[in-house]
């Protein structure tokens, strides 16, 4: 070994020690957040947290898996309506409210990749939002969901606000997590290698479809979760606020805007788009086409979004999904 | 019997509005392979363009649609210049996300400026019964929507096949490198294809504004049927679409006669999923774009 390369070596460690104390201190102050911060502070951050958890399964299925869905309210919407029903109705404990809403979610996804996973491009985008529009106006006639009129959600008002920020503390931290360690598995290889060359992926035995499920299963695992805890937040559900294509929307912004095909892109994303949202409280319309015109902004003139274009600039490499060669 | 008469034949007349309101994203995806998912903001934003002349500046109907006609043809094709043909070459999505923050910006700037109210441009001869029988009934609105639907399409039919710029847009459709090679601005046909887009989703805003109520919000509605139309019909089929637009109207109105009206708009979206299901480039799509 060359005295370059081990002093590179040296340098390479140190680095990685320093992202090691970084990340801990971020995540100890996150982590302990509500026990010394405002309210208000505690109460922004856990929409980051949340938000951050649907920007980045929304990133991972447009930006990795190349599944760019318009339709996933329809899982949010499924875990804020599954914590509503199994608390006011059936007067069952949260925590089945979280394990039924996460079964149907998959099973749903699952039932509707049959069809949705024959469209390709554009179609299955639409395709995924007039699954969700179809599943807003059934909800609307449904009885059993009590119609258009929708529950409050009492069972909210028995959790501490603590509780409540950890849970999405959690949520988001995992979302996190699951997505570095997808795309260091094996999947994230046969992904990187669909997204590269489909064709030529294919033909070395790459199998398409499956994987492409499994992204889209996982999604929607964790963006029905996600809605339970968003509608906990809100204490109140009806069909047009759970299934409204603004959920959708704040993922394609947050995706967006931070950086999409990056994980660190949708932390950002979230950050700037709830701080935005916080500060034009009073006119959610003008939010929306600030939002807007960034977006298409950042898609004319830096296409990789924010945090693409400091990697690019600075050679950052904060969540290293790179695979090195063992010597 | 006399319901099942009428359903079918509102079905027909209403699957004409359907089918001018697809057009312009048919031909839009036939060209350039984008969806514009902007569709049915840009058409809303044309029903209140002619509201705001027809009323609040007392222009007469006619003169409000020739303006809101002109303005839209600007807007369409300076969008297209400057926005949609900067990220056109980069895939399908970056340029379906910059029509979708369009969408976003066009609904809100609505609903800032409108509020949340049920608006209409319908004019007096809207409601009246042209065709009064024992059978069925037609109100002056629905046989509009399908006259001028039809009025449309064969306009569009002609302009492609006939003139110089048609096929100009043709040559692009088929093959965009060729058509390059050959000294066609494809860019610039991309942008005069947005401006002939828009024109038609101008005509198909007033011809809702004319039948129903509408929101700052139902661009969404609009462009889910307008999907539906092209879905059905086939991405790029121009006389598709007329097609389409029946099929799709029919499938809502028989929906809502055998599972109750609540249910029509339900039947035609699920209808419209199994038809991507069954046949996913549509019933009468004749080439594939990649």
């Amino acid at each position: 070994m060359s005295i370059i390369e081990a002093k590179l070596n040296g340098r390479t460690s140190q680095i990685a020690i320093a992202k090691k104390i970084v990340a801990a201190i971020i995540l100890i102050t996150m982590g302990t957040l509500p026990f010394w911060g405002s309210g208000y502070l505690t109460n922004v951050f856990l929409l980051v947290f949340l938000y951050m958890s649907i920007g980045m399964m929304w990133n991972l299925l447009s930006g990795y898996a190349g599944l760019t869905s318009l339709g996933q309210q329809a899982f949010i919407g499924i875990g804020g309506y599954s914590v509503a029903v199994l608390t006011q109705v059936y007067k069952m404990s949260l925590i089945w409210g979280f394990v039924v809403g996460a079964v149907v979610g998959v099973v749903f996804a699952l039932v509707i990749s049959m069809p949705i996973f024959k469209m390709n491009g554009a179609y299955f985008t639409i395709g995924t939002w007039i699954i969700a529009e179809a599943l807003y106006i059934f909800f609307v006639k449904w009885k059993f969901v009590n119609y258009g009129i929708g529950y409050p959600i009492t069972a909210a008002y028995d959790i501490p606000m603590w509780g409540l920020y950890l849970a999405s503390f959690a949520v988001g931290i995992g979302s996190i997590v699951i997505v570095a360690l997808l795309l260091k598995s094996r999947l994230g290889l046969t992904l990187m290698a669909m997204r590269d060359d489909s064709g030529a992926a294919e033909v070395r035995g790459v199998k398409l479809y499956r994987t492409k499920l499994i992204c889209y299963l996982i999604a929607a695992f964790w963006v029905t979760i996600t809605g339970c805890l968003l509608f906990l937040n809100q204490a109140y559900i009806v069909p047009s606020s759970a299934f409204t294509i603004d959920w959708t929307i704040a993922c394609v912004f947050i995706v967006i805007i931070g950086g999409i095909g990056t994980i660190e892109g949708p932390i950002v994303g979230a950050v700037i788009y709830v701080l935005l949202r916080q500060i034009l409280y009073g006119f959610p319309g003008i939010s929306n086409i600030i939002l807007g015109i960034i977006a298409i902004v950042i898609i004319i003139a830096a296409p990789k979004g924010i945090m693409g274009y400091l990697n690019n600039k600075f050679n950052l490499d904060i969540f290293s999904i790179r695979r090195k060669i063992k010597k | 019997m006399q319901l099942l008469i009428q359903s079918i034949i509102t079905g027909i007349l209403l699957g004409g509005l359907y089918a001018a309101i697809g057009v312009g994203m048919s031909i839009i995806f036939g060209i350039m392979g984008l969806t514009n998912i902007a569709h049915g903001n840009l058409m809303i934003l044309s029903a209140f363009f002619v509201l705001i002349f027809s009323t609040a500046m007392g222009v007469s109907l006619i003169t409000s649609i020739l303006i809101a006609i002109v303005l839209m043809v600007i807007i369409g094709f300076l969008f297209q210049k400057f926005l949609v043909n900067a990220v056109i070459d980069k895939g399908d999505t970056p340029a379906l996300l910059v029509t979708f923050g369009l969408s976003i910006i066009i609904q809100n700037i609505l609903e800032i400026i409108f509020g949340a109210d049920a608006r209409s441009i319908r004019s007096s001869f809207a409601t009246v019964n042209v065709v009064d029988t024992k059978y069925f009934s037609i109100s002056g609105a629905y046989l509009t929507n399908f006259i001028v639907a039809i009025l449309v399409i064969v306009a569009l039919t002609l302009i492609f096949n006939k003139t110089d710029i048609g096929r100009a847009i043709r040559a692009t459709s088929d093959n965009t490198r060729a058509a390059e090679l050959m000294g066609v601005h494809t860019k610039f046909i991309f942008a005069v294809a947005m401006a002939i887009a828009m024109v038609t989703a101008c005509i198909a805003g007033v011809l809702v504004g004319n039948t129903f109520v509408f929101y700052p919000y139902s661009g969404t509605q609009y462009l889910i049927i307008a999907f539906g139309v092209v879905v059905i019909g086939g991405m790029g089929s121009i006389v598709g679409t007329l097609l389409g637009g029946m099929i799709l109207g029919l499938a809502q109105l028989l929906g809502a006669y055998f599972f109750g009206t609540g249910n029509q708009i339900l039947s035609g979206y699920i209808f419209m999923l199994i038809v991507l299901t069954i046949k996913p480039d549509g019933l009468l799509s004749n080439k594939k774009r990649a």
